[in-house]
C-alpha cells in the first residue's frame, strides 16, 4: 500500500553536498526539484566532515601547476583507469567550480595578498594544490549550499530511506521510499533521478564515512538495471585513529604536518617503514601505499596494539598541532587522547573509486538516471587522490542537475508500472509481519562487516573472495529471509531502515568481492597478494558490472581503457 | 569492561499518555561517547528504542544534539558517564523516544 504520491521534475536522492548542489541547479534550469535524505537534508552526508583538501590547479603556489598537470595527476593516480573525458571535465572546470562556491558566499583561506593558500597533501600532487579552510573544509561549503536551497525555497524531505528505482520502459519515472519519521511508504513520480548517495564505508567495521554510508545508491541503481565500474577499487586510509574506541575511524591528516618536522609513522620496533613499502621510495607516498605498509607491518608483528602503527603527535608542538589541525586535535583531546604521546593509527574504509557509471553528461547507462560524486564512477579509475572529491562533487553536481532539468523537460514524466509499484511497498512492509525468530539487521550487518574486512579490505586473494562471495549468496538466501526487527512499529522504527539497507548492502558488497575477485592483478586501491603485480598488458580495463535480467544475477564485463600520453609518461619514467 | 547505567526518555505518542524516564544497563570494552551509550543500547538491550542514526559522529552536524543531565549538547562529543540521563530538547515536537520533528 503506498501512502502518500509526491510529483517533481527532479528527484535528488541524497542531501550532501553533490545533491545539493545538483539540486540548485536543476531549480535554476527551471525544473520543479525534490531533495530526499535518509538523513537531514543539508546535514546529513560526508562533505560536511571533508577536513583538508580541495585540488585546484590554481597554480598560486607553484606557477608551473595547471589543469593540466592537475589532469596527469589524476590519471596517473587512478593508475591509467580513470575515463579520460571526465577526468579532463573535472581537472578543467575545478577553477570555475571555486568561483561559483565562492559567489556562493564559502570563503576559503588566503595569502596576505588575496590568493587562496595552496598546500601539497602526498606525492600524489606534483605541486602543491589543495586549498583549504582551517582544517575543517567541508563547513563552508555546506552553509553555502544551504543558503542557496535556502533562497531558492527547494523543497526537501528528511529521513526518507528510497528502496527502489522505478521504470517505465528503459528510463526512470520515479522512485519508492521509507518515510522514517512518519512509518509510510512514499511514490515520487519524477521525470528524472540524480543519485547522490554517497559511499560505502559502513560495509567495513573501522571507517571514516558517516554510520548512514551502506552504498544503497549502488543496489538501487545496479537493480535499475544501470552499470557500475572500477568498485573493486575500494580506497583504504592508514591514517585514521585506532585507539580509543570513542574516536575509531575518524581521520587525522598527519601528513600536512611531516614538512612541520613531524616523525614519519613508526612501528612497535620504533622503526619508520612506509618508503618500505613505495615502489618509488617515497616516505609519505600516496594514500592507498599507507593502509598496505600498516597492514604489513602488522602482519609481521610490528604492529600497535590494536593492528595499526604509530604517529607521534608529540613531535612538532602543540602550537604546530593547533596552527595545523585545530579541530582534529581539539577533538581528539575532548575524548582524552594525549596529544604528547603517540597514537595508534591504521586502515579505514574512505571511498569507493568506482561506482555508478556516468557519461560526460553525469548521465549513467539507464536514461534519465543521473549520479555525482561518490556513488558515480568514471572520474577517478583504480584510485582517488587527495582533495579530488570535493572538487568532483561541485563540477558533476552543478553538470548533473542541468542534464537532469533538460532531461526531465524534454522526455517529461513517464508512467510507473502498477505492479511493480505494489510488489516493492509489500517487500517494504513485509518486515513488519515477520515473527520475531531470526537475527537483528544489525547481526547480519556485523558478520558482513568482518568478511569484509577479512576478506575484501587491504588485502585479498583468490580463496578469500570466493568463500565471501559464497557466504554473500547464503546470506542473501538465508539470513536476509530470516531477518526479523525488535518490533513491529512503524514510526521512527531504525530496524526497518537497517533491515532494508542490510539487503542493500550484501547486494554491492557481492559486486565489490566479485570485481576483486575477477581483476587478477593488483592496482591503485585493489591489492591481491596472490597477483601483487600491475599487470598493464592484461588489465589496463574496466570491469563494468550490471544485473541481467534477474536481479540476482550479476554480470561482469572488461572493457579496454586508452589512459593516454600521461599514463604511459608515467610508466616511463618508472621504467 | 566497563558499565554504565543510563536513562533514556521514552515516549509514543501513538500510545503513551505522558512521557517516562527508562534506565539501561549497558557494558563496554572502554569509553563510549553517549552517541555510542544509545546505540549499544539500541542493539544489544532494547530494540523498541527509536533514535537518529545520519550524524557525522564528529561535532559538525549538529543532528545528535540532546538534553544530557539537562545541558544541550552534542552526544557524539561527551562521554558516556554512569548515571547520565538523557532527553530531547525541550519544546520539540516527539516523533518517537529520542526522534523529534525537525525544522
Amino acid at each position: 500500500m503506498i501512502d502518500r504520491t509526491i510529483e517533481t521534475d527532479v528527484l535528488v536522492i541524497g542531501g550532501g553536498g553533490g545533491g545539493l548542489r545538483a539540486a540548485v541547479a536543476a531549480h535554476d534550469a527551471g525544473a520543479r526539484v525534490l531533495v530526499l535524505s535518509k538523513g537531514i537534508v543539508g546535514k546529513s552526508g560526508l562533505t560536511q566532515t571533508a577536513v583538508t583538501g580541495f585540488q585546484v590547479a590554481f597554480g598560486y603556489a607553484d606557477p608551473r601547476d595547471n589543469p593540466e598537470i592537475h589532469y596527469g595527476d589524476t590519471i596517473r593516480g587512478g593508475y591509467g583507469l580513470a575515463d579520460p573525458e571526465l577526468a579532463r571535465i573535472f581537472c578543467d572546470e575545478a577553477i570555475a567550480a571555486v568561483e561559483d562556491i565562492e559567489s556562493f558566499g564559502a570563503r576559503f583561506d588566503r595569502e596576505e595578498d588575496g590568493k587562496l593558500i595552496q598546500r601539497k597533501l602526498d606525492s600524489s600532487q606534483t605541486y602543491p594544490r589543495s586549498i583549504k579552510k582551517g582544517d575543517s573544509l567541508g563547513t563552508p561549503i555546506m552553509q553555502a549550499l544551504r543558503r542557496e536551497m535556502n533562497k531558492r525555497d527547494v523543497p526537501r524531505m528528511h529521513e526518507m530511506l528510497v528502496t527502489k528505482l522505478l521504470k517505465d520502459g528503459d528510463r526512470v519515472c520515479g522512485a519508492i521510499a521509507l518515510d522514517f519519521q512518519k512509518g509510510q511508504i512514499v511514490e515520487i513520480r519524477a521525470g528524472a533521478i540524480i543519485m547522490a548517495t554517497g559511499g560505502a564505508g559502513e560495509l567495513f567495521p573501522v571507517h571514516s564515512n558517516t554510520p548512514d554510508s551502506t552504498g544503497d545508491g549502488y543496489a538501487l541503481a545496479l537493480n535499475a538495471g544501470a552499470d557500475l565500474v572500477d568498485i573493486e577499487f575500494l580506497l583504504m586510509l592508514g591514517h585514521a585513529v585506532l585507539h580509543p574506541a570513542t574516536v575509531r575511524g575518524v581521520l587525522f591528516t598527519f601528513q600536512y604536518l611531516l614538512t612541520k618536522g613531524a616523525k614519519p609513522l613508526f612501528n612497535s620496533e620504533g622503526e619508520p617503514f612506509l618508503s618500505n613499502y613505495d615502489p618509488e621510495g617515497n616516505d609519505n607516498p600516496a594514500r592507498h601505499i599507507y593502509a598496505r605498509a600498516v597492514y604489513g607491518e602488522v602482519r609481521e608483528g610490528r604492529g600497535s596494539p590494536h593492528g595499526g602503527a604509530f604517529f607521534d603527535p608529540g613531535s612538532v608542538s602543540h602550537e604546530t598541532l593547533m596552527d595545523s589541525l585545530p579541530s582534529q586535535t581539539k577533538y581528539l583531546e575532548k575524548f582524552g587522547v594525549d596529544m604528547t604521546q603517540p597514537i595508534e593509527v591504521g586502515a579505514a574504509a574512505h571511498y569507493v573509486c568506482g561506482g555508478i557509471k556516468i557519461n560526460t553528461h553525469s548521465q549513467s547507462t539507464v536514461p534519465g538516471l543521473f549520479a555525482v560524486g561518490e556513488c558515480s564512477g568514471g572520474p577517478h579509475g583504480a584510485g582517488r587522490i587527495g582533495g579530488n572529491s570535493l572538487t568532483e562533487i561541485l563540477v558533476f553536481g552543478k553538470r548533473a542537475g542541468s542534464e537532469a532539468a533538460a532531461f526531465a523537460n524534454a522526455q517529461g514524466a513517464g508512467a510507473p508500472n502498477n505492479d511493480e509499484v505494489s510488489a516493492e511497498a509489500r517487500r517494504v512492509t513485509s518486515y513488519l509481519s515477520r515473527e520475531r525468530i531470526g537475527p537483528r539487521p544489525n547481526e547480519i550487518k556485523t558478520r558482513l562487516q568482518k568478511l569484509m574486512n577479512d576478506y575484501v579490505g587491504v588485502v585479498r586473494n583468490d580463496e578469500g573472495l570466493r568463500n565471501t562471495i559464497a557466504e554473500f549468496e547464503r546470506m542473501e538466501r538465508e539470513d536476509l529471509p530470516a531477518m526479523s526487527m525488535a518490533e513491529d512499529n512503524r514510526v521512527g522504527n531504525y530496524d526497518w531502515v537497517e533491515a532494508l539497507e542490510v539487503t542493500a548492502m550484501i547486494r554491492f558488497a557481492r559486486a565489490m568481492a566479485g570485481a576483486a575477485l575477477l581483476r587478477t592483478e593488483s592496482r591503485g586501491a585493489h591489492y591481491r597478494e596472490d597477483y601483487p603485480e600491475l599487470d598493464d598488458k592484461n588489465w589496463l580495463q574496466n570491469i563494468v558490472i550490471r544485473h541481467t535480467g534477474n536481479e540476482d544475477t550479476l554480470a561482469y564485463e572488461t572493457k579496454e581503457c586508452t589512459p593516454g600520453p600521461e599514463y604511459t609518461a608515467v610508466l616511463k619514467e618508472a621504467g | 569492561m566497563e558499565k554504565f547505567n543510563i536513562t533514556l526518555y521514552r515516549f509514543d505518542p501513538s500510545c503513551d499518555d505522558k512521557p517516562r524516564l527508562q534506565s539501561y544497563d549497558i557494558e563496554s570494552d572502554g569509553p563510549l561517547s553517549v552517541l555510542q551509550a544509545i546505540r549499544n543500547v539500541y542493539h544489544k538491550v532494547d530494540g523498541t528504542l527509536s533514535f537518529r542514526n545520519s550524524d557525522c559522529r564528529r561535532g559538525v552536524c549538529g543532528i545528535c544534539s540532546m538534553m544530557i543531565n539537562g545541558r544541550r549538547q552534542l552526544t557524539c562529543m561527551c562521554l558516556a558517564t554512569d548515571g547520565m540521563t538523557v532527553e530531547p530538547p525541550p519544546n520539540r515536537t516527539i516523533v518517537k523516544d529520542l526522534v523529534f520533528e525537525t525544522d
